[in-house]
């Protein structure tokens, strides 16, 4: 690690900023007095020098430049010099840093920060227009706010925001051990400050005023702070290549053995997609600001009409990249969304090569749409039929996306954590924002609604749903892998629903103002539209409110959250593999990927290997698996468990000590669930151990948790009000008393009856008759189980005579039921996996059937009062090779 | 492990990464394709601004009239004897890399410096143009068109020579080999489409 401290960082890079900023000044007073230009102070001319050479002069102090300028010098500096890279402490995130994962925290905390001063922004538009007339800014200071709220989101939130989430997931879930390109990753990142700083610094020189768009002749006039923005764009653009250049690289060349391009993540096609989108559309806005620069600092006339210029080609350049920028502010969204549904919907993600080439096909088609922004622009009118029809095939490949999620959460299991919360609220919010679009593409109407606030609705819609819903999906997803601690599930949830209710209630009125005709970016309307007004603003300070308990969520969690496991969404992507926070070069070894990244409920699915050095050869062996304690007791044998662990055990790097707390109850009955869940996990090659304990479940855990350190506790109960231990406070008691990570998993009553995932064990057919219901059959059955591991089902012939619906039958079969049961429940609550079956037929006939159909390893015929050598009989010769046993389990009184 | 790439001379191809065998792409290279395709963009946005103002003239007379009531007249014979030079000086690029293909790294360093000279000389004739042009930025929309299209690309030729003699400087010391040359492979590739520019923009502005 680098020795010297912050002080020298931020301390050369002030110094770089304010030498740059002065020696600009010099500059531009030089040359205009050489060249005798008139007047010698021109504010735009100067800002406009001294936010280019001040910001480089800040990227040069913060050290972007070090590495190569060393180089170019000859110093002595190597590739390999890795003392930037990872962050032991957290002054490592406040400087130059070249590891993806702390370069993502620090774009997402950066991009966070810009929020909230855009969100400020729309505070103070909202509170404005809380009611009719002014209330505290005039026109200017509100075009002023409006144009900060809008350039902040867009150009240093909603676009860099996703390099910040791609930064720290993508790599990994390549399985590379960087970025391509990492010095040039930290200078996309840095370049975002001096963006930012170049926006907000606008307001000390007087506020730009002509919204994000920044249309000629608008932009044309007004203060320095034009200048300041057309600036800070350059540097944001810059950024923003920069940045997907290193993706393409990295997702082209640095894939891990076995990642073909269709087991790559849908993350990593999205990122991919905007990347191509990034590279070939940012130039465009880079070009229009460039004009516009020139038009107001070297007194050139591209858009003065008088001169020759033409305003609507500035429209033309600047949508040309603004309209594809809305699709880089929403696919890599769209990735998020597909990791997060797949992930808590338990399903393979419906029609991953359609989800693939929709973002493909949207990309394509986003280059084709730019003059639908400019329907009222005076544009070539001939223009305008091309633009709305393919607007409107847009929705096509944005509908095969929205049907692939809503299929991938068709008879899912689904999740409700806050993720996928965030996910589902992203579902309904942009397909809102998704069907105004199309609206807004048809000709009429968005002639009809331009300028009104049914565009501020539609694309705050868009936004909101497709850049803030993802993010904070992505956020909340990725959190515990970030910074390896747990977030608080509570404080998530109220985050969400606060958000939720707060965007339909500023937004959705937005529609009807639009359409009755109030015109968006001004300060002042006409009184009818009050209410619905107020109505906003509420909805907005909703909004600010949630935005609080987010940022206190993530700052409390980080600093003092429950520590988290590897993988606590039991997710299947590389990233998921690797510890949290993950190792300094993310992999200890190389990964090979087997499979497709989303093969949730397919058992042993694997995504990927981790193999091990070279140098220990081929796939980590069984004692180099990390050790994953399970406590559990009345769901041992259950489907949801053995689920549970199979899934775990396909990551192919744990193994599994169970750990059986007992109280009062009967020792016996744990030993046997414990005997048959180990025999049915090892029947899917699963490794484990157990033992019984005796002792309360918190005292048990604790003591086997710090016996040897596990990687993960694995606590399994039923629901709160139905365990014998489960109490609101013992996951909370086990996670201080260990600080160990902790994961619960709650099993239904009724599945904890289940014995389906009992298939592995060898099934066991216990023939009775007039046994069924009697204690003893059951003592009997018990003795078999204990024996050795096995499955259970008894089968009870009635030989109901004819006619089978008479009354009588009914009767029988009703009291058969009801012993069956008895029996069967009697077991089950002893950790014994059976189940009954009731059949009409004499035994002649019903048993050689249920021989046929469960094929039984072994045949025991329990017969009382003499009926077991009939029973024998009947079954002797259906049961071939199968062992048959007789077991007289004596007389049954009342038969 | 290396996890950084292309930035060096380690003497290895860059992107050696452990975890990224067999894709048999530079990083670097691809980086370099990707940013072209970046700049081609910028000259498109150009451009575009340069044909509205073009079919915006008012009449249609072409060339346009400047602010003096003259039309705007174009050095035409003058530019072409300097495109001539650039377009040349990619030929003696790419006899440089052949040279060093047959091994002969003192063939390359010759070849560089004819580059070079001829890269400097086209941006020296240009700049003594914009001196005895007759009109300047300010003049009219034409004048600031052609002056960025312009501008921009003797920008785009100085980075060019910039990384032109970078590369000479390692072929002094002998980094490149038959075998190692990617840094000077994307050097070239950028040369190339900084004349491939010039050619467009010479046959749209200065021809037609």
């Amino acid at each position: 690690m680098d020795p010297r401290p912050l002080s020298y960082w931020w301390g050369r890079a002030v110094y770089g900023a304010v030498a740059g900023v002065l020696f600009a000044f010099l500059l531009v007073f030089l040359l205009r007095t050489l060249f005798g230009f008139e007047p010698l102070w021109e504010g735009g001319v100067y800002g406009g020098v001294a936010g280019l050479i001040g910001g480089i002069g800040f990227l040069w102090g913060i050290g972007c430049f070090d590495f190569w300028l060393g180089w170019a010098k000859g110093a002595d500096i190597s590739v390999e010099d890795h003392s930037f890279h990872g962050a032991t402490n957290w002054r490592h995130y406040f400087r130059l840093n070249t590891d993806h994962k702390v370069i993502g925290i620090q774009y997402l905390a950066m991009t966070l920060f810009f929020m909230l001063w855009g969100g400020l922004m729309a505070l103070l538009i909202r509170t404005e227009l809380a009611a009719p007339g002014q209330q505290f800014a005039d026109g200017e200071t509100f075009n002023g706010f409006l144009s900060m709220h809008a350039t902040l989101m867009i150009f240093v939130f909603a676009v860099p925001v996703f390099g910040g989430i791609a930064n720290f997931a993508l790599p990994i879930m390549l399985g590379a051990k960087d970025m391509a390109f990492p010095r040039l990753n930290a200078l996309s990142l840095w370049f975002l400050p001096v963006a930012g700083g170049l926006f907000l610094s606008s307001m000390f020189t007087g506020m730009f005023g002509a919204a994000w768009t920044a249309y000629p002749p608008l932009a044309s006039q007004g203060t320095m702070g034009q200048t300041l923005f057309e600036l800070g764009v350059q540097f944001a653009g810059a950024s923003s290549i920069a940045t997907a250049i290193n993706f393409l690289a990295t997702i082209i060349t640095m894939r891990a053995p076995g990642m073909t391009i269709w087991r790559m993540p849908i993350l990593a096609w999205a990122t991919g997609v905007t990347s191509v989108l990034v590279v070939f559309a940012t130039p465009f806005v880079a070009g229009s600001q460039f004009l516009t620069m020139f038009d107001r600092v070297m007194g050139t006339h591209f858009f003065a009409p008088d001169q020759g210029g033409d305003v609507v080609m500035y429209q033309h350049i600047f949508w040309f990249y603004s309209h594809p920028a809305v699709y880089i502010m929403l696919l890599p969204g769209f990735g998020i969304i597909s990791e997060v549904i797949a992930t808590f919907a338990r399903k393979p993600l419906f029609g991953y090569r359609a989800m693939a080439f929709s973002l493909v096909a949207i990309a394509v088609l986003g280059f084709g749409v730019w003059a639908h922004h400019m329907f009222v622009s005076g544009m070539a009118a001939w223009l305008r039929v091309p633009m709305m029809i393919t607007t409107i095939i847009i929705a096509i490949p944005t509908g095969v996306k929205m049907w692939s999620w809503l299929a991938t959460l068709w008879q899912g299991k689904i999740h409700m954590k806050t993720p996928m919360l965030w996910a589902l609220g992203f579902l309904f919010t942009f397909l809102m924002g998704g069907l105004s679009g199309v609206f807004l593409g048809v000709v009429p109407i968005d002639i009809q609604v331009s300028d009104t606030y049914f565009v501020t609705a539609h694309l705050h819609y868009v936004l909101y749903g497709g850049t803030v819903y993802t993010v904070f999906a992505g956020l909340y997803y990725w959190f515990p892998k970030m910074t390896g601690k747990m977030y608080s599930e509570r404080l998530g949830q109220w985050h969400f629903w606060l958000t939720f209710v707060g965007t339909q209630l500023t937004f959705l009125p937005m529609h009807w103002q639009g359409l009755q005709g109030m015109p968006r970016r001004v300060a002042d309307y006409d009184p009818r539209f009050a209410t619905v007004n107020a109505i906003e603003t509420l909805g907005s300070y909703m909004l600010a409110i949630a935005t609080f308990i987010f940022f206190y969520n993530v700052i409390t969690s980080w600093k003092s959250g429950p520590k988290a496991p590897w993988n606590p969404w039991r997710g299947k992507t590389l990233e998921w593999l690797v510890s949290s926070p993950p190792p300094i070069f993310n992999f200890d070894a190389i990964p090979q990927v087997v499979g497709g990244p989303y093969q949730y409920g397919i058992p042993d699915a694997r995504h990927a290997v981790v193999f091990a050095p070279e140098e220990f050869g081929g796939e980590l062996k069984e004692d180099t698996r990390y050790p994953v304690l399970v406590v559990a007791n009345q769901t041992l044998v259950s489907q949801t468990l053995i689920d549970e662990i199979r899934s775990r055990d396909a990551d192919g790097l744990w193994s599994f000590q169970f750990v059986v707390p007992v109280g009062d109850d009967d020792r016996s009955i744990a030993e046997r669930r414990l005997a048959t869940t180990l025999a049915i996990l090892a029947g899917h090659g699963v490794a484990a151990t157990g033992r019984i304990v005796e002792g309360d479940v918190v005292d048990v855990a604790t003591e086997a948790a710090t016996e040897a350190v596990p990687h993960e506790l694995v606590l399994v109960t039923l629901p709160l009000t139905q365990g014998a231990w489960m109490r609101a406070d013992v996951v909370d008691k086990i996670r201080k008393a260990t600080g160990v990570p902790m994961s619960h998993v709650v099993v239904p009553a009724d599945d904890a009856r289940a014995i389906t995932g009992a298939s592995t064990l060898p099934m066991v057919m216990v023939v009775a008759g007039e046994a069924v219901g009697a204690e003893a059959l059951a003592t009997a059955v018990r003795a078999r189980a204990d024996a050795a591991p096995a499955r259970f089902t008894i089968v009870l012939a009635l030989d109901l005579s004819e006619p089978r619906w008479g009354a009588e039958a009914t009767e029988r079969r009703r009291t058969a039921g009801v012993a069956m049961t008895a029996t069967v429940n009697a077991l089950v609550s002893t950790g014994v996996a059976v189940e009954g079956q009731v059949m009409d037929d004499a035994p002649s006939v019903a048993l050689p059937l249920a021989i046929t159909a469960f094929a039984p390893a072994q045949i025991i015929v329990a017969g009382v009062n003499g009926e077991a050598d009939a029973l024998a009989g009947a079954v002797q010769e259906a049961a071939g090779d199968t062992p048959v046993e007789i077991v007289d389990v004596g007389t049954v009184a009342g038969s | 492990m290396a996890t950084t790439a292309g930035h060096g001379h380690a003497g290895h191809d860059d992107g050696a990464h452990g975890a990224a065998p067999a894709h048999g792409r530079s990083p670097l290279l691809l980086s370099m394709l990707l940013f072209i395709g970046s700049e081609v963009m910028l000259f498109a946005s150009l451009f575009t601004a340069y044909f509205f103002i073009r079919y915006g003239v008012p009449n249609e007379t072409w060339p346009p009239l400047k602010a003096d009531g003259e039309p705007f007249e174009l050095p035409v014979v003058m530019t072409l004897v300097n495109t001539l030079f650039l377009v040349m000086s990619s030929f003696t690029l790419w006899w440089g890399e052949q040279r060093l293909a047959a091994g002969d790294n003192k063939g390359l360093i010759r070849g560089l410096w004819v580059t070079i000279f001829l890269g400097a000389t086209f941006l020296l004739i240009q700049l003594n143009e914009y001196a005895h042009l007759g009109f300047t930025p300010q003049d009219r929309a034409f004048s600031g068109a052609f002056y960025t299209l312009t501008g921009f690309h003797g920008m785009h030729v100085l980075v060019g020579l910039i990384i032109l003699s970078m590369c000479l400087r390692r072929a002094y010391k002998r980094d490149f080999s038959t075998a190692y040359h990617t840094p000077l492979t994307a050097g070239s590739y950028y040369w190339h489409f900084v004349d491939i520019v010039w050619v467009l923009l010479f046959l749209l502005v200065y021809v037609i």
